[in-house]
């Protein structure tokens, strides 16, 4: 499992090993702030480094 | 004051474990150790009736139970119900606190129980339910029953019930803030030196241990690998078909997306009452990024994304709630030939 | 290094035709201590009131609570850094006067921000002089001096706050000088012989105490220790004894909830600390100042840094932990704790309850096993004061008057003096 949270320090308190820092509280995977496309491809970086994370064997906060 | 009891099939006289499939069973007055009990109740309180239930029954059909027990609860117009004490039997203890539970809510009257704190029942019921510290022998019996008809009384009788370590229950997990003799700074310089010593000391708000969980290894390679979202930020379809509560959620869903290449705002909410849910009811995809995964499994980056979320409201969950759920999650999953999750929190 | 704290203790504060004190009445020249006050040109006027114990009165935003003080000739500057040169502080012999307090009101910006609105907004920092939140208060049996001081409009507002930090402090010492020709009531010494100290079996134990949290916000001309903004601190070996005698102040506004200038010089734990060396029971070794960062990196250093010197420079087998206002600073200090556990230093610390729904496995916000010792002041999130209508608001604006006066209810948050977070709080979580 890869998490993808901006609560990074709980993720590590409660022992989650593949943690990526989400965006915000209110939009992990997104950001209103930036145009559709933009947001798009920020998805997909974050998914993909979900991804990445997954696939090492080491336990990670990217 | 009208008691109401609940006892199991060993306690309620009828036998041992060939008789836990016995179904509830109301008898009249007191049974077992409920004639003590009796004795040790306020003078012109006594037990007009017992439910003597076996334990694999109550557990299997915990609807009927529920519904049974409710009914002569009413019927016999009780101002207390007590169930138990259950002591180490976990499916005793787990049936106690469930009856218990739903005899609270909906007969709205006092309920008291008794386990030892590692009886299962204590993790799932102790917020609710007012659990006495039984220990694990029957032979605290009397200590117990007294001990249960005091905070029945109080709890019956609308009075303050005191701090656990005075009335004897299991702490419920609550914190109230009250007002003491010392200051911040001499309640400090006292745990310092006994942690100094080597004495024993209470942190005034318990430290909960978490375990190392080892990291897991991909079995296959990514871009052969079925993948499933999972998320504790509460996304449900529109009418939250599994009732997802706010927060404290002890339940969880599985919903499907079918051959979707998105999720799209008019065919889901968000059940989480923790935050502002604006964004991701304009877009689920913000939380469970189910356009971006259905990309990677038509470019090959991905074997396939799992054909359904699984969703949860991971507000203010006590933990016991969390690490029950993940572990049905986990199971749902495997069963499912998932290889790998991608978990999502707000 | 010794301390002689020469205790003046003040039963009753009049203004009248002189500054003086006459056994425990203090008589302050109003317009004596509004000249001493206006001499920063920033400042165009200043209120200056009186609120006693008991009285109808409520005041707020509280910028600063200061308790009256002035080094005798020859021991060093009052509040170094900040009236004065920098020089070192922390001994010889300073006058105090115990049951009084000076208490700075912030008007906000004329025509601009609410007080502290500014720097977070909310209500907070009010002093309640009469009703059950007083009772409960360090600041309701005090004689104090409310002092609003207001500035030329054009004046920019890091500019007003620094002339507000000024203004608490002179005025603090112009009326603790009345008591340098007097004889005091009491002494008070405080001595210590630091890390070289000997005592071998006794247990060695150290402070370190957050000074300032940078998430808040920091100006450049903001005075903490020593005058100094703290911007890019790290861990800083302070003497018990300075942190006493006026080397550090509270940083600005919302941040500093809970914390008032007042329990520096009267430092609960450092109070403590010493009780435990006095009677012989331990050593108190020293105290290290540090900092609440806003970014992880510096968090991890300064956390690593704190632990290294406690151990390795203070000697320390035990530290009590503090931390400034607020969630963030929990990072750091458990961070900071978790280092010194490593180095074999036990530790324990002071938390405020992060728990809206008072449920205790939610009350940590980070937790690691090793950090298991913790005193909770909880905040009382759960408490609250029913408030007096009052006679006498003391505000710094008609806006923030209006609201105080509006005020039915408050938690002990938002109230001086109850939820302190430098160890003063009678408050505790119960587990039920």
């Amino acid at each position: 499992m890869a998490q993808v949270t901006p609560m990074t320090l709980v993720a590590e308190t409660v022992g989650s090993n593949r943690i990526i820092r989400g965006r915000s509280i209110v939009h992990p995977l997104g950001d209103v702030d930036l145009a559709p496309e933009e947001e798009h491809e920020l998805r997909r970086m974050l998914v993909q480094r979900a991804l990445d994370a997954l696939a090492s064997e080491d336990r990670t906060t990217a | 004051m009208k008691v109401v009891h609940y006892l199991n099939q060993f306690f309620g006289g009828v036998g041992g474990e060939e008789f836990a499939d016995t179904p509830p069973n109301f008898l009249e007055g007191p049974v077992g150790p409920g004639n003590l009990l009796n004795q040790i109740l306020p003078e012109g309180s006594q037990i007009v009736g017992t439910i003597v239930c076996g334990d694999n029954y109550a557990v299997e059909n915990q609807q009927d139970i529920v519904s049974f027990v409710n009914a002569k609860v009413k019927e016999a117009r009780a101002d207390l119900f007590v169930a138990g004490p259950c002591f180490n039997a976990g499916r005793y203890g787990m049936s106690a606190g469930a009856v218990c539970e739903a005899v609270k809510s909906e007969s709205d009257i006092p309920v008291v129980t008794a386990m030892s704190e590692e009886n299962p029942g204590v993790d799932v019921y102790r917020g609710e339910v007012l659990i006495v510290d039984s220990g694990s022998s029957p032979a605290n019996m009397r200590d117990v029953l007294v001990r249960i008809a005091n905070l029945g009384a109080k709890l019956a009788n609308d009075e303050t019930v005191g701090p656990p370590s005075a009335e004897g229950y299991i702490p419920q997990g609550f914190l109230r803030t009250e007002f003491v003799e010392k200051t911040a700074a001499q309640r400090l310089a006292e745990m310092l030196m006994a942690k100094l010593k080597g004495e024993s000391f209470e942190p005034e708000i318990p430290v909960t241990t978490f375990e190392p969980i080892p990291v897991p290894l991909m079995t296959t390679e990514i871009a052969k690998a079925k993948i499933a979202l999972v998320t504790d930020g509460g996304l449900v379809p529109r009418s939250n078909p599994d009732n997802l509560p706010r927060a404290f959620s002890r339940v969880w869903g599985a919903y499907s997306i079918d051959e979707r290449p998105k999720l799209l705002e008019e065919d889901f909410e968000v059940a989480h009452g923790g935050y502002d849910n604006a964004h991701v009811q304009q877009d689920p995809n913000r939380l469970v990024p189910v356009d971006v995964m259905r990309e990677m499994e038509r470019s090959g980056a991905i074997g396939s994304l799992h054909e359904e979320f699984l969703s949860t409201t991971g507000n203010s969950n006590p933990l016991e709630n969390s690490r029950r759920i993940g572990r049905e999650m986990a199971q749902r999953l495997k069963e499912a030939g998932v290889d790998a999750v991608i978990l999502t929190s707000t | 290094m010794r301390l002689t704290l020469a205790v003046h203790s003040i039963s009753q504060m009049d203004f009248g035709s002189k500054t003086q004190l006459e056994g425990t009445r203090l008589q302050i020249d109003v317009e004596e201590l509004r000249r001493c006050i206006l001499q920063d040109r920033r400042l165009q006027s200043v209120d200056l009131e009186i609120a006693r114990p008991g009285e109808s009165c409520r005041a707020g935003y509280v910028f600063d609570i200061i308790e009256p003080r002035a080094k005798e000739p020859g021991s060093g500057a009052d509040f170094p850094g900040i009236l004065g040169p920098v020089t070192p502080v922390g001994q010889g012999v300073t006058h105090v006067l115990r049951g009084a307090a000076v208490t700075v009101v912030d008007g906000g910006q004329p025509g601009g921000e609410l007080g502290y609105e500014s720097r977070r907004g909310g209500v907070s920092k009010i002093l309640e002089m009469s009703g059950e939140a007083a009772k409960r208060s360090s600041y309701g049996d005090l004689q104090h001096l409310v002092m609003v001081p207001r500035a030329h409009p054009d004046i920019k507002r890091h500019a007003v706050l620094n002339a507000l930090r000024v203004a608490s402090c002179r005025a603090a010492v112009f009326l603790a000088q009345t008591a340098l020709s007097q004889l005091p009531d009491s002494t008070l010494d405080f001595e210590l012989e630091g890390p070289k100290s000997g005592n071998g079996n006794l247990p060695r134990v150290a402070y370190i105490g957050q000074i300032h949290g940078h998430q808040h916000g920091t100006e450049s001309d903001e005075h903490i220790l020593y005058g100094a903004n703290t911007r890019g601190m790290m861990p800083t070996p302070l003497h018990p004894n300075e942190w006493m005698d006026g080397a550090v102040v509270i940083s600005y506004s919302w941040g500093a909830r809970g914390l008032e200038t007042y329990f520096y010089q009267n430092h609960p734990i450092i109070g403590e600390l010493y009780r435990l060396h006095q009677s012989g029971q331990a050593n108190f070794v020293g105290a290290i100042a540090t900092i609440s960062s806003d970014q992880e990196s510096e968090m991890k250093r300064n956390s690593m840094m704190g632990a290294q010197i406690a151990k390795w420079n203070l000697g320390a087998d035990g530290v009590v932990l503090t931390k400034y206002a607020g969630g963030a600073p929990h990072t750091d200090m458990f961070e900071t704790a978790r280092q010194c556990e490593a180095l074999g230093v036990k530790t324990v610390v002071l938390t405020s309850d992060t728990a809206s729904d008072s449920r205790a496995e939610s009350a940590l916000l980070i937790n690691t096993k090793e950090v298991n010792a913790i005193v909770s002041h909880s905040e009382g999130s759960d408490v609250r004061f029913q408030l007096p209508t009052v006679e006498r608001i003391i505000a710094g604006n008609s806006e923030v008057a209006d609201i105080m006066s509006g005020l039915s209810e408050l938690t002990p948050a938002a109230l001086c003096g109850i939820a302190n977070n430098q160890g003063a709080s009678r408050l505790q979580p119960i587990i039920y």
